[in-house]
This record gives C-alpha cells, sequence and structure tokens, in this order.
C-alpha cells in the first residue's frame, strides 16, 4: 500500500497534486494551533495566499503564453475599487462582507477590462512593445482613478467602515480558497488543449498560427483569466484593507511582486509561483520586521542575483542540480 | 601532405536534442576552392556556422593553421584571419557602401591595410565606389552580393567562406559571381564555397565534398564528382539535372 | 496676449522635452544592441540628480560644472553595469531575462536612494535658479535654456560619436544585425558596454539637467523611465536621432495638455498618445527607417 503511494508520488505528474493536495490541509489546520487574532504566522500566510493568486495570473500571461504584461496592477487596483464601490453604494444588496457574488463581480471587472484592451495590444503588439503597451494602460488607470474623484474618492480614496471586522479567520480561509483556486485554475488550463496552444505561442507564434492556432483568441484568453485572478486578489485585500486609494492597491508594488516571485520560484511552472510566493512574502515580512525601510533593496538585489545566476528560478535550480547529478 | 590550411575532424554538432551534423571531417588545401555540396538542409551551412564560431560543436576538432578554432568565439575565429559570407548576405541596410566596408577591416590585423583593401575592392567591383555613399540596403541583389564578398575580402581573409552567394541572382550575376570566385583564387585566395548551383560549383572546386542529412557520403576532386553520373544521381539527385538545362 | 501664452507653453514645452529626449536617445542606443528598454534608465537620472545635489551641497561644486565629473563617471559605472550585470543575459536568446534585470535594478537603485536620500523632494538650488529671460514678453528660465543648449551639444556628440568613429559605426551595425558584427570580427560585448556607457552617461546629462529645473524624489525615476519610453515610441523604438525629436515631441504634449486640460490628464494624454503610436504606427512617428525582416 504503501509503496502504491509512493510511486503514485513520485510518478511526475501527480507530485504536484499530492504536494497542493497535502500543503493545503496542513494550511487548513494551522489556524487550529495558533492563537488566529494575534500571529503574526496567520497574517504572514494570508499575505502570501493573496501573492500567489496574482502571481499565478501573471505565471499564465507570462511564463505559459510569454507575452510580459506590466499593467497586473491596473487589475488589482480594479479588483479592489470594484469591491470598494459595490460594498459602498451596496450594489448587490446581498451581505457584502466577503460575499461571493461581490468576489467574483471584482474579478469580472479586470476581465472587460482585459478584454477591451487585450484585443487591439495582443493583436498588434509582440513582445516588448506589449509589455509597454500594458504599462501605459496601467499608467492610464491610475490617472483616471486620481482624477475621477466623486466615483474615486481620488488620492485619497474610500473608506470602508472596518467595523465590520471580527475575526482574520475568514480572510486566512478566503485566501487559502483563492490560491488553491488560482493554483488550480492554471493547473487545468496549461494540461487543456487551450495550455497546449499556449506554449506552441509561445515557442513560436508564426508556426502556431501555420498549425491553425487561433493566437489572439488564446492570448486573449490567458490575459483575461490572469486579469481575473488579480482583480479577485484585489477584492480580498480591499477586504482586508479597508481604505482603498491609489497608493495603497496601484502602486508598482503590484506590478513588480508578481513578477518578483514568478521568476524567483520559476516562471512557466505550477509550483515555481507558490515557491516564489513564499520566498518573497518570507522575505518582506522580515525585512517590515527587522529592517523596516531598506528591505526593498533586499529584493531588488535579490531579483539581479537570481536572473545572473539561475534566469529559471529556484525550480528550475533543482531541475539543474538533478540533471548534473545524472 | 600539402598545407592544409584548414582541417575539421569527425565534428557533431546539435541544434537541442537534434544532430545537425556527424563525424564531419573536411580539409581545405591552402591556395584551393573547396566546395560543400547537397540537398537543402544537409547541413552545409551548419558546417560553415561551426567553423565561424556562431555554432559549437560537441564533439571533434577544428584546426585552423594547427590551431584549435572550436571554443572560440565568432570574434575571435575572424581574428584568426577566417571571414565568413553568411547566407541572405547579411549586410547592414541602413549603413553605407563605406561603411558596411570599413566595418569588414574592423579587426586589428586589417585595420591599418583598410586604403590598401578599400582600393582593392574599388577595382574589383568599380559599382562599389560608384555606390559607396548609397545605404546597403538600397543595392540591388547582385550588388549587395558584390558588397558582402567586397566587405569580407577587407578583413584580408587567410579562408574566405561563402555561403550560397549565388542564391536569388539572376543568370548573369551568377556567372559573373562564379567568375569573380575564380579570379580571387587566381590571386591565392583559399576558398570554402558552398552551393546549391552544383554544376558550376564543381566545375570550379579542386575539392568538393558532398553532405546528406548531416554526413559527409563522398569527397572527391571537383570535376572528378562532376564526371561520375551514378553518384551525382544518388547524392546530389534530380536537381542537377534540372538546373543543367 | 493669448499668442504671447501659447508661444511660452510651446517654448516651456521644448525646454524641457529635451531633458526626455536625451533620455530617449540613451533608451535607444541601449536598446539598439540589447533589444531591451532599460527600464533603470529613469531612476539612473534621478540618481545621478542626487549625485549632482550632493556635489553642491557637499562640496560646493556647481551643477553645470559637476557634468565633467558626473559624464566620465556615469559611463564607468554603464559599462560596469553591463559587464557586471548584464553580459551573460545578452547572450541569451531569451530577452526577458534582461528585461527582468532592468527591473531588478530599477527596484534596487529607487529603493536605495529611499534609504540614503528619503522620500522628500530635492532640489538644487543656485544663483541663478532663479534667472528669467524675457524675450517678447516670453519667460524662459536660464536654467531651462541651459538645458536645452547642454542637451543638444549632447545629442550632437552622441551623433557624431555614431556616425564618423569605427566603433560607433559597429554600435549602429549591432542594433542592426548581432551576428553578422560578430562576423566582421567585433566583440559583441564591447559594442554592448559602449552602447550602456552612453546610455547611462546621458542619464548623468540628463540628471544633472533635471535636478537645475525641478525638484525630484527617487519615485520620480519610474515615472521618467515611462516617459523616456513614450518618447523613444514616438520617435520610433532602435531609431536614435527620433528619439531625441520624440522627447521634443513629448514635451510639447505635454506642456500644452496641462496648460489646457490640467496637469494630471496631461499624463494620461500622453500614456494615450504612446498607446496609439504603438498600436497604429509602431516604426514611430519619424520612420524612414529600412525595414527588417
Amino acid at each position: 500500500m504503501i509503496d502504491k503511494i509512493y510511486s503514485y508520488i513520485k510518478d511526475k505528474r501527480h507530485t504536484n497534486i499530492f504536494f497542493t493536495v497535502l500543503g493545503a490541509l496542513i494550511f487548513a489546520i494551522i489556524p487550529l494551533f495558533t492563537d488566529v487574532e494575534a500571529s503574526y504566522l496567520i497574517y504572514f500566510l494570508f499575505l502570501t495566499f493573496i501573492h500567489i493568486v496574482i502571481a499565478q495570473g501573471w505565471n499564465l500571461i507570462a511564463g505559459y503564453a510569454g507575452q510580459i504584461s506590466l499593467g497586473q496592477n491596473a487589475f488589482f487596483g480594479l479588483g479592489a475599487y470594484t469591491t470598494a464601490l459595490i460594498w459602498l453604494h451596496d450594489i448587490t444588496k446581498t451581505g457584502y462582507y466577503f460575499d461571493p457574488v461581490v468576489m467574483i463581480l471584482s474579478g469580472l471587472a479586470p476581465v472587460v477590462l482585459a478584454i477591451i484592451i487585450g484585443i487591439p495590444l495582443l493583436s498588434r503588439l509582440r513582445g516588448d512593445y506589449f509589455a509597454f503597451g500594458t504599462l501605459g494602460i496601467g499608467q492610464i488607470i491610475i490617472v483616471v482613478f486620481l482624477k475621477a474623484r466623486a466615483i474615486t474618492g481620488g488620492a485619497d480614496g474610500l473608506h470602508i467602515p472596518s467595523t465590520v471586522y471580527e475575526s482574520m479567520m475568514p480572510y486566512y480561509y478566503t485566501g487559502l480558497l483563492l490560491a488553491l483556486f488560482a493554483i488550480a485554475v492554471v493547473y487545468f488550463i496549461t494540461r487543456s488543449r487551450i495550455g497546449f496552444a499556449l506554449r506552441a505561442i509561445r515557442e513560436d507564434e508564426m508556426s502556431a498560427a501555420s498549425h491553425g492556432v487561433f493566437i489572439l483568441k488564446y492570448k486573449v484568453l490567458a490575459f483575461a483569466v490572469g486579469a481575473f485572478l488579480a482583480g479577485i486578489a484585489g477584492s480580498l485585500y480591499a477586504y482586508y484593507l479597508f481604505h482603498i486609494n491609489p497608493d495603497s492597491v496601484l502602486n508598482m508594488n503590484w506590478l513588480f511582486y508578481p513578477i518578483l516571485m514568478c521568476v524567483l520560484g520559476g516562471t512557466g511552472t505550477i509550483m515555481g509561483p507558490v515557491i516564489g510566493a513564499f520566498f518573497m512574502t518570507a522575505i518582506f515580512s522580515f525585512g517590515d520586521v527587522y529592517f523596516a525601510q531598506t528591505h526593498p533593496i533586499v529584493s531588488g538585489v535579490l531579483i539581479i542575483l537570481v536572473m545572473k545566476f539561475m534566469p529559471t528560478g529556484i525550480i528550475g535550480l533543482k531541475d539543474r542540480i538533478l540533471s548534473r547529478g545524472k | 601532405m600539402a598545407n592544409q590550411l584548414l582541417e575539421v575532424k569527425s565534428v557533431d554538432v546539435f541544434y537541442g536534442d537534434v544532430q545537425a551534423l556527424w563525424e564531419v571531417s573536411i580539409q581545405v588545401e591552402e591556395g584551393t576552392i573547396v566546395a560543400l555540396v547537397g540537398a537543402n538542409g544537409a547541413g552545409k551551412t551548419t558546417l560553415l556556422k561551426t567553423i565561424s564560431g556562431i555554432n559549437s560543436a560537441a564533439r571533434g576538432e577544428i584546426l585552423f593553421s594547427g590551431e584549435h578554432l572550436e571554443n572560440l568565439k565568432p570574434q575571435n575565429v575572424v581574428d584568426r584571419g577566417i571571414m565568413h559570407v553568411p547566407e541572405g548576405r547579411r549586410l547592414f541596410a541602413n549603413l553605407t557602401v563605406l561603411e558596411n566596408l570599413r566595418l569588414g577591416a574592423y579587426v586589428p590585423r586589417a585595420r591599418p591595410f583598410f586604403a590598401e583593401s578599400l582600393e582593392r575592392s574599388f577595382t574589383l567591383f568599380p559599382v562599389l565606389q560608384t555606390r559607396k555613399n548609397q545605404k546597403a540596403g538600397s543595392l540591388s541583389g547582385g550588388e549587395q552580393q558584390m558588397l558582402a564578398i567586397a566587405r569580407a575580402l577587407m578583413g584580408r581573409p587567410k579562408l574566405l567562406m561563402l555561403d550560397e552567394p549565388s542564391l536569388g541572382l539572376s543568370p548573369i550575376f551568377v556567372k559573373t559571381i562564379f567568375e569573380l570566385i575564380s579570379t580571387l583564387n587566381e590571386q591565392k585566395a583559399t576558398i570554402l564555397l558552398v552551393e546549391q548551383n552544383i554544376n558550376q560549383a564543381l566545375k570550379i572546386a579542386h575539392q568538393a565534398y558532398v553532405l546528406k542529412t548531416g554526413k559527409i557520403v563522398m569527397s572527391g576532386a571537383g570535376n572528378e564528382l562532376l564526371a561520375d553520373e551514378e553518384i551525382r544521381k544518388a547524392y546530389i539527385g534530380e536537381r542537377v539535372g534540372r538546373r543543367q538545362r | 496676449m493669448n499668442l504671447i501664452l501659447t508661444l511660452r507653453v510651446l517654448v516651456n514645452g521644448v525646454l524641457f522635452g529635451t531633458t526626455y529626449g536625451i533620455a530617449a536617445v540613451g533608451l535607444s542606443l541601449i536598446f539598439g544592441t540589447m533589444r531591451i528598454i532599460f527600464f533603470a534608465q529613469g531612476t539612473f537620472i534621478i540618481f545621478f540628480a542626487y549625485i549632482s545635489y550632493w556635489l553642491l551641497t557637499l562640496l560646493g561644486i556647481d551643477p553645470y560644472l559637476s557634468l565633467i565629473i558626473v559624464i566620465p563617471a556615469s559611463m564607468l559605472l554603464g559599462s560596469a553595469l553591463y559587464y557586471g550585470i548584464f553580459k551573460e543575459a545578452a547572450a541569451n536568446e531569451d530577452k526577458n531575462i534582461s528585461l527582468l534585470l532592468a527591473i531588478g535594478l530599477m527596484y534596487l537603485m529607487e529603493n536605495f536612494m529611499l534609504v540614503v536620500w528619503t522620500p522628500d523632494p530635492r532640489s538644487v538650488v543656485t544663483s541663478y535658479t532663479t534667472l528669467v529671460f524675457r524675450p517678447f514678453g516670453i519667460v524662459i528660465p536660464f536654467t531651462r535654456l541651459t538645458t536645452l543648449f547642454i542637451a543638444v551639444l549632447t545629442a550632437a556628440g552622441v551623433f557624431i560619436f555614431l556616425k564618423k568613429t569605427l566603433i560607433g559605426t559597429a554600435v549602429r551595425a549591432a542594433s542592426e544585425d548581432v551576428v553578422s558584427t560578430t562576423l566582421m570580427g567585433i566583440n559583441p560585448n564591447w559594442v554592448n558596454a559602449v552602447a550602456f556607457a552612453i546610455g547611462i552617461g546621458l542619464a548623468g546629462v540628463a540628471g544633472v539637467a533635471l535636478a537645475t529645473i525641478y525638484p525630484f524624489d527617487p519615485s520620480y525615476g519610474f515615472i521618467f523611465a515611462i516617459k523616456a519610453l513614450i518618447a523613444l515610441a514616438l520617435g520610433g523604438i532602435g531609431n536614435v536621432y527620433g528619439a531625441l525629436l520624440g522627447g521634443i515631441l513629448l514635451g510639447l504634449i505635454e506642456s500644452l495638455g496641462s496648460f489646457y486640460v490640467g496637469g494630471g490628464w496631461a499624463d494620461a494624454i500622453s500614456y494615450g498618445v504612446f498607446l496609439l503610436v504603438l498600436i497604429f504606427r509602431p516604426q514611430g512617428l519619424f520612420g524612414g527607417s529600412i525595414k527588417k525582416a
């Protein structure tokens, strides 16, 4: 029996599933053994989950479809603002607090944006040019949010009544669920026909097109799913923050964090962004506690070191060590 | 044994997991024209790229005047005296004819002789002199090929490697190019020539190698191979017959 | 009165746009040989603005005089950056690695500056900061005029270098076809290092020029990088001469935009123009270069 389980796990196709399920179980029971309201660990894991969600979104676009998006902060921010606005104006007439409908809507708003901008950008721009295009879009979104004061509150932003806050519990479990959801979405997309098409596009767009792959459809799809994940991450973060403004949800960190995490863990792999999210969040948290101001410097140095010495990330490093051993 | 300028010994080359060359060995004697012939994808261009350091050999040796080239970067191979005119010419289209020629004489070995080399190029190709301030991209196909060869000659090569110099040219220019190669050879140039225009190439080559799917399948004097009907049919294929018309 | 006001807006646009222009020329050179947009360019501009600030406040060296130190130092830094960080990535086919290295460097530099110089805006104040000329009622600050002068001089210097020297010609050739330059015996590292040296050197010039005109803080670097990128796109990515014109054009757009529709929206307008150019005229507005396959 144990032999059977062992060989099942050793099969490469099952390793990821096994570790994800195992990880999920462990993380699901952690709150039973900790003081959820006071524990830094819970806060740390909550942040990590959010990072996993947004990082997987970028991973799908950049790692699998090969399109570097520099506009994830716009999708994240849009998700956060959508949640805040629905809440403040009581649009859905539901319970507002951790309302799945609100969260899904907060994911869909960026999807709409992603489709509207994705079709012209992805059909006309390749490589760097696409990256610049998304960067431009992200900047325009920031200006719009700053200027549409009547709706967004401008630079000050929106204040959500924080009196509803009761416990860290729902945040933790929602985060965990969303992280699992994001991993599963990317996992199943990349193992489907869509994933095959995306990889074909990444490797050689011309030849993919000549083999009848409708490139634009798949690229927009990846872009939209990435936007959805960024949006729901933003939504959850908005629930936690209670004060939504451009500085907190549209800032450059939300552009760089997912990139950083994917790159560090290994872009274009399922587990890479997860490993990267844990690692980077740990470094940020450690830095926040011990070197309040200097830790972003460390992050910068890390990106450079990683890209210079192990450009395929931690996952790639593992493969390299394994193949060296052969 | 005559003086071998270039010796390629049992070279294997891979593109990723795909093996492109299998134990390829050739020799180029000083002062001769050596032709590499074979069908598309036989590995001729790969061999040239391996000699000039763009591709690296997984196994085998490449000796140039007795010196190992296997681990040298392209720029260092040029420094040793090998100029490679790549397929498709790869001129700098936005640079003028003169600027292209100037870069041909970039290596320290050739730079002091720039004026001398330039004069020689203009004697060989008078048309380049009249167009020296035009952008290379504005030249006709034949003129571009001349410029590509002239640019390589500016580097004062001990070995000149030409990859498909007649490709895409009108029949008149094809004739001119082959005459030019013979002329250069009479002026003591050593030339390694890759051609799909097999008849013409074998006519002027002292020695020739036939490549098929990454392997040398036969070699011999150019006119011998040309005369051997059987061998031509077997290895070079019908292309020869078609071109003969 | 209205004419003079419009003229003033236009002149200011040109004067400020030249700073974008020299930054964009640097981006263009690095893009030409390395095929990456050097995102950290803007951050280095701010870095050199701080250096010029320090040279003034700590050593009392005039900002314009400091160029004598800043230019060689920045060029040295540029080539050191190439050999220290980008060399391996440049040889790699995957350009995303170089792009991410540049992003990492930007992140590092910005936060480094936040620690050393704090987020509070600084400005370089000299005896001539408030000096103003008023030809025909158009207000032209001395520092902006000097900036224009320096920018034109620098750009001319770079263009002459590219046109007249052998290594300059090699840099232009490499931006067309790197493999072909190695077949001429040109070391690609050397060419890349030269492009980096000039690129960061131009960041040095732009930084000093900027410091004399505007207050600056570390976060301004990213914005400046985007502005330089817009200037580059307007001029045609890879077109060194177009980059300078693109910068001036962007200066005009911003100046007119903020005059007629107000500060924040002016940015949105320049981003909008950027997107339109990227989508509909990726070769830039002044493109006349021969297309490559």
